[in-house]
């Protein structure tokens, strides 16, 4: 077996909050990620997906380095992200790409598109400062973008444009793995689907390793070959994406697949009431408050993530059974 | 051409059927030299639900926010008629309009943190229209709006009536949201992009409780879609909008199982579906409001286009039970 590129050893990040009256002194805990364990291969697509709050944009910034973990390790390579030198630090930066939800937001608005793209050549001295303009007409054509956007600024590009220049940019390093965080919500569904085949073809053609965050279970199993289920800051079930779509085992997944819009089926609200505060964690599996197929045991033991089979991984004390 | 009487399909077919309790005809709106909206024919009727389909710049909102009286002259130019209950709403003042809006029509908009005001707790606003059209006392008020939320699914009433907005988690705001818009039992209620800001589990619950208290009220509703799957799950017909203009409408079984206009297909064959092998996005993108083609908006992008088609407006004929505008339908 190789060597993971990625592992995720318990993982846990709780951040404190503060109490709320000057009587009431005990600091209370927000558990955004508990014990999530994660290894991803080089060349893997991995999709996390889950509701807003399940943990999805924490676990990506811990797996970045740009928070520390409060418990557990991050390793990449072989190396503990929080023990990184500052020489280790900036090869981390060039061999990690991320794309940031908002790919407006996350550039300068003030700089042409041409030295958005030319920035991370120049900081990682990849090419002399000749070969600089060169390089950045390729990756507006890699992307799809016509050379004449190069003087433009990042307001006067279309959704799709921007996005595109997002993903440029995320290659400019020549990186090899993307960290992409719901990089196509929001589109219109033509510039979305032209959007995620981009990121598909890149991701075949040049081995790129890929981490998706997304809510959007179709674009999870368009782009990604596994999937990983997040729920209150845990992986509730992880595997191949097409065993997750056809034998979803953990009921939060199936509750996910059936709440997703399709032309041959009824409308269906699979799932009552909301994700619950991660601040006072209920004693017992974190799902049982929205569960279908709850039962006594489930408001007792904590489920912890087991294997079912050799790449199938689902926390739950009674999964669904296989059809 | 005299197109829009043969463009209303249930007068042409059904001629004994009730008038249609909302009923747009020839509808054009422009800003300046661009237009915006042009020659929009549809027909709702009591109990229907219609979703308005299309990309972002195809004039969805556009036409909703028309419907409701928020785009009127001078700030954009109306043409043709816009019929609601009879009442041609064009040449409506504003005080009567007011009598409408939150009365008879209720608005459901896409961001609730934006459309609650941030000041007032969520039980003043469902409050606002029971004593603006409906004149409740406060006691009585206060009953209603707790009624209200009860009915849209928020748990223990009594108590979020004196929340803030801020204090409600975003499905919460959107339920509070419809309270208000269902406050007056509305006879038609306009929904612009109601779940696009919520994950699919609560997007599912909110639409299947838009879609209970419509059918329990016996209202109408329209709602401003981009999901054409969602909108094959909730409306009765679908008109799939292009450019400012409306390229296909009909029943929603018929026009996503079966779409005939090319830009329908299109946009079909660009939607995730759970397990999707291939997307075929439509090239090129959606022309701007002041370069728009000489003859059918789509013909730039359109796989089947011809050159008739870039020459001349095709005009909607019914096919099949819908409107379809294209030279050239199957």
């Amino acid at each position: 077996m190789q060597q993971p590129i990625f592992s995720l050893l318990d993982v846990e990040r709780t951040y404190e909050l503060r109490a709320s009256g000057w009587l009431n002194r005990t600091p209370r805990q927000l558990k955004a990620l508990d014990g999530v364990r994660l290894d991803l291969q080089r060349g893997d697509t991995l999709a996390l997906v889950g509701e807003s709050g399940s943990g999805k944009s924490t676990l990506i910034r811990l797996m970045l380095g740009l928070e520390p973990a409060s418990d557990g390790r991050v390793l990449y390579g072989q190396r503990d992200l929080a023990q990184l030198d500052a020489e280790e630090r900036k090869r981390f930066a060039r061999e990690v790409a991320f794309i940031y939800q908002n790919a407006r937001g996350s550039m300068n608005p003030r700089m042409r598109i041409a030295d958005i793209l030319a920035e991370p050549i120049r900081l990682h001295r990849l090419c002399e400062e000749s070969a600089i303009a060169p390089r950045v007409v390729a990756l507006l054509d890699r992307v799809g973008l016509p050379a004449g956007l190069l003087q433009r600024f990042p307001s006067e590009l279309s959704g799709g444009q921007i996005r595109r220049v997002a993903i440029a940019r995320a290659l400019a390093a020549e990186p090899q793995v993307i960290m992409a965080d719901e990089s196509v919500a929001g589109l219109d569904v033509s510039v979305q689907a032209q959007v995620l085949n981009l990121l598909r073809d890149l991701c075949r053609e040049s081995g790129i390793t890929l981490v998706f965050i997304t809510h959007d279970l179709g674009v999870a199993s368009y782009l990604c070959e596994k999937i990983a289920v997040l729920y209150l800051g845990r992986i509730v079930e992880q595997g191949p994406t097409d065993a997750i779509l056809n034998t979803p085992r953990h009921p939060y997944t199936r509750a996910l697949l059936q709440a997703f819009p399709r032309f041959d089926a009824p409308l269906k609200a699979s799932l009552s009431g909301e994700i619950p505060s991660p601040v006072d964690l209920p004693k017992g599996c974190r799902f049982a408050g929205r569960c279908a197929q709850v039962q006594a045991a489930c408001r007792e033991t904590d489920p912890a993530l087991t294997a079912l089979d050799a790449d199938r991984q689902v926390a739950c004390l009674f999964p669904v059974a296989a059809i | 051409m005299d197109c829009a009487v043969a463009l209303t399909p249930q007068a042409a077919d059904m001629p004994a059927s009730p008038p249609p309790l909302l009923e747009v005809r020839d509808f054009s709106l422009r800003r300046g030299q661009a237009v915006v909206l042009d020659g929009v024919n549809l027909a709702l009727h009591p109990g229907e639900t219609l979703g308005l389909i299309g990309e972002s710049g195809a004039g969805k909102s556009t036409l909703a926010l028309a419907l409701i009286g928020l785009l009127r002259a001078p700030e954009v130019q109306l043409q043709g008629s816009l019929r609601f209950r009879g009442t041609e709403l064009t040449q409506l003042r504003e005080a009567d309009y007011r009598r409408l809006r939150g009365n008879k029509i209720g608005l459901i908009f896409q961001d609730a943190t934006a459309a609650l005001n941030p000041c007032f707790t969520v039980g003043e606003q469902i409050a606002e229209p029971l004593k603006r059209h409906l004149g409740l006392s406060k006691w009585d008020r206060r009953d209603r709006a707790a009624a209200l939320m009860q009915s849209v699914g928020i748990p223990e009433p009594r108590l979020r009536l004196d929340a803030y907005p801020h204090e409600l988690s975003g499905g919460m705001q959107q339920r509070v949201m419809i309270a208000v818009a269902l406050a007056c039992n509305p006879e038609l209620l306009l929904a612009d992009e109601p779940t696009s800001a919520l994950d699919v589990t609560i997007q599912a619950q909110i639409m299947e409780l838009i879609l209970d208290r419509v059918r329990a009220l016996n209202s109408s509703a329209v709602f401003v879609l981009h999901d054409l799957a969602l909108g094959a799950q909730v409306c009765d017909r679908i008109a799939v909008m292009y450019a400012g203009q409306i390229v296909e409408e009909g029943p929603s079984d018929r026009v996503l199982a079966a779409p005939l206009h090319p830009y329908t297909r299109g946009l079909k064959s660009c939607v995730v579906e759970l397990g999707s092998r291939m997307l075929e996005p439509i090239p090129g993108q959606v022309p701007p409001l002041n370069a728009m083609p000489a003859g059918c908006r789509f013909a730039p992008r359109c796989p089947k286009a011809k050159a008739i088609c870039s020459e001349q407006r095709p005009l909607a004929e019914i096919h099949d039970g819908r409107q379809v505008a294209c030279w050239f339908i199957d």
